[in-house]
């Protein structure tokens, strides 16, 4: 649509600014780097990758789908604040493209926690961590404002109308620009580790074993993965009156024995090399057939927060 | 609906997963229009013969009476549950079974006359167990859900996932990554990883999940610098006498890896 300048100098000021009128939600510092709802714009971290996902602020961790209150069944009413995420990156962005394929349509509580929300980029001029790979996997621009950093500014590209409302509210932070964002502004430096895209062929591969046998099957991959969306759903009911019922929504993982575990007590995926390679193909084939761009986006999480450091992208490159 | 009759009996242990109950100030008014509390021996007398339709039993068995009790409690008991890593496991005390007498002779009460002294053990080695709560301490929110299974005719689920899931959710900085000795991965969660929040490391108190990839798990911590005995002395402190057979011999077994 339109492209500006701001001065990093301003950046804090402008944050400040939005915080009054919306919820900001951005990476924090403290052990970790997490997204997280910002109390002072001086707590953000830029410098590194967030250790945590944004996810949880969109696909949330539980969540009432519907009540019974021992007469009727109830819908939640959803009404979603006004919302704005800064600093989320390509890999993060397009992690929630990937989900809205998913849930949009179908899930109301997450389409809900998608309205009213502005999404703003933060550019990587070079991967942030050792793990990350977004640059064979066909990362597209999805973003209502992608902030590109150029040491003392931010060249600003904004691509929705979400994105120029800011710069109508804030026009004081923002120069008019001529730089056409183009692909070299794009291109993100070391981030080009996984050599093959298509495992679709792959799955009887022995070398699948070298991952298996690490993994302690313990989900962290799947918490932290950006895009992962499994869940599980149960009735809590109240001990207050056992008549009301809520139905939650909890995220699971399809790394766990019980996730598969369906009536008559059967596990269905019990074994573990069968949930390993399920994340992956899941990840690298399976959403690609139905949606026909791949799920994962590259980001490395699931391999800096493995504790047993299993790359799979170290694992497929090394297939024959 | 007749509300069934529930008796709480304790075992010896410290009386904590009976607190864990007290606890639930919210909840227990609830909890007493639905079920008819007729023995619980911090609040009311501790009538043990009588039938219970449900009776939750926390500690273990140490000595003589706790066994001629426990036999009573199951006799009078149409279900029997086991409350606490002490009941479920054997706990701490039944560390006892890992070290020689000489080691702790002198630390154990003076033998006065009426005490005899058994090797402490879980309930499930003397008597059949229906149910289990674990945990040191259980936590309350197992105890509700367990208690509001029953009522509603519904098999009570344990929680099966390790501590991770929970860990990870509460958005926790990994201990492994800080050096510490950590059990999570091991261990069958349902805590709200209660301890690791505290930036506490998991000691298994819960008892291993039947998922544990043991010669991977040990491999890593190996490479962390922990050494093989202070792995397995971790894993059996709460786990007592139910450190899976496979775990057992994967240690028995490769002394020298
Ligand atoms: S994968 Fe890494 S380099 Fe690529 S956008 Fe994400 S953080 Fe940046
Ligand atoms: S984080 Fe690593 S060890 Fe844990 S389930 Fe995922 S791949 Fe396995
Ligand atoms: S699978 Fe791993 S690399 Fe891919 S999006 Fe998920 S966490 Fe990131
Ligand atoms: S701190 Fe412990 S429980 Fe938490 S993720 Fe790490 S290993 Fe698992």
């Amino acid at each position: 649509m339109a492209t500006y300048t701001v001065r990093k100098l301003d950046l804090r000021s402008l944050l400040q600014k939005i915080m009054q009128s919306s919820e900001l939600i951005a990476p924090v510092k403290t052990d970790l780097v997490r997204f997280q709802v910002v109390e002072d714009p001086h707590d953000i971290c830029l410098t590194e990758q967030s250790f945590y996902p944004v996810k949880e602020f969109i696909f949330r961790k539980h969540e009432v789908l519907v009540s019974f209150n021992g007469k009727k069944v109830i819908t939640p009413v959803l009404e979603p604040k006004e919302r704005v995420i800064f600093g989320l990156r390509r890999c993060d962005l397009n992690a929630i493209m990937h989900q809205d394929k998913a849930l949009i349509e179908v899930d109301v509580n997450y389409r809900a926690q998608r309205q009213n929300l502005t999404l703003i980029g933060y550019h990587c001029n070079e991967a942030p961590s050792q793990y990350c790979f977004c640059g064979t996997l066909e990362l597209k621009d999805f973003y209502d404002m992608m902030f590109f950093d150029r040491g003392d500014e931010f060249i600003v590209d904004v691509a929705t109308e979400n994105g120029s409302r800011i710069i109508g509210k804030y026009p004081e932070f923002f120069r008019k620009s001529n730089h056409k964002v183009t692909e070299a502004d794009k291109k993100i430096k070391n981030a080009d580790r996984l050599f093959k895209t298509d495992i679709s062929k792959l799955y009887d591969h022995p070398d699948w074993q070298k991952g298996v046998d690490k993994c302690l099957s313990c989900a962290a991959c799947t918490s932290l993965c950006p895009t992962c969306y499994c869940f599980e759903i149960k009735d809590e009911v109240s001990i207050h009156d056992t008549k009301k019922v809520d139905r939650v929504r909890e995220w699971s993982s399809c790394q766990l024995k019980g996730f598969s575990r369906v009536a008559g007590n059967h596990v269905f995926r019990d074994n573990r090399k069968e949930r390993f390679k399920h994340r992956i193909y899941h990840q690298l084939d399976y959403f690609k057939k139905r949606y026909g761009i791949n799920m994962c986006v590259g980001c490395g999480r699931c391999i800096t927060a493995c504790p047993t450091r299993i790359d799979f992208v170290d694992i497929i490159n090394g297939m024959k | 609906m007749t509300k069934p009759k529930v008796g709480f009996y304790g075992l010896t242990g410290c009386a904590g997963c009976q607190l864990s109950v007290l606890f639930s100030e919210d909840e227990i008014v609830s909890v007493l229009g639905l079920i008819d509390i007729v023995s619980f021996p911090f609040i009311r007398e501790k009538n043990i013969d009588q039938h219970f339709d449900i009776c939750i039993v926390e500690g273990l068995v140490a000595d003589k009476h706790d066994l001629e009790t426990l036999k009573k409690l199951r006799e009078n008991s149409s279900i029997l549950v086991a409350i606490g890593a002490c009941a479920h496991t054997g706990n701490v005390p039944a560390y006892r079974h890992y070290t020689l007498k000489e080691n702790y002779q002198h630390l154990l009460y003076e033998k006065k006359e009426g005490i005899q002294d058994i090797d402490p053990t879980p309930l499930d080695s003397w008597v059949k167990v229906d149910y289990t709560i674990p945990g040191c301490p259980p936590d309350k929110r197992e105890i509700m859900n367990f208690i509001k299974a029953l009522l509603l005719g519904k098999e009570p689920l344990t929680y099966s996932s390790p501590v991770c899931v929970e860990c990870r959710r509460n958005n926790n900085l990994c201990l492994l990554e800080e050096g510490k000795l950590c059990l999570g991965p091991i261990t069958r969660g349902g805590c709200n990883s209660v301890c690791t929040n505290g930036s506490f490391e998991c000691w298994g108190c819960r008892g291993q999940t039947d998922d544990a990839n043991i010669p991977a798990f040990v491999a890593l911590l190996q490479e962390k610098g922990f050494k093989r005995e202070e792995i397995l002395k971790r894993m059996r402190e709460f786990v007592g006498l139910k450190l899976p057979e496979s775990t057992m011999v994967f240690f028995n077994g490769n002394n020298n890896a």
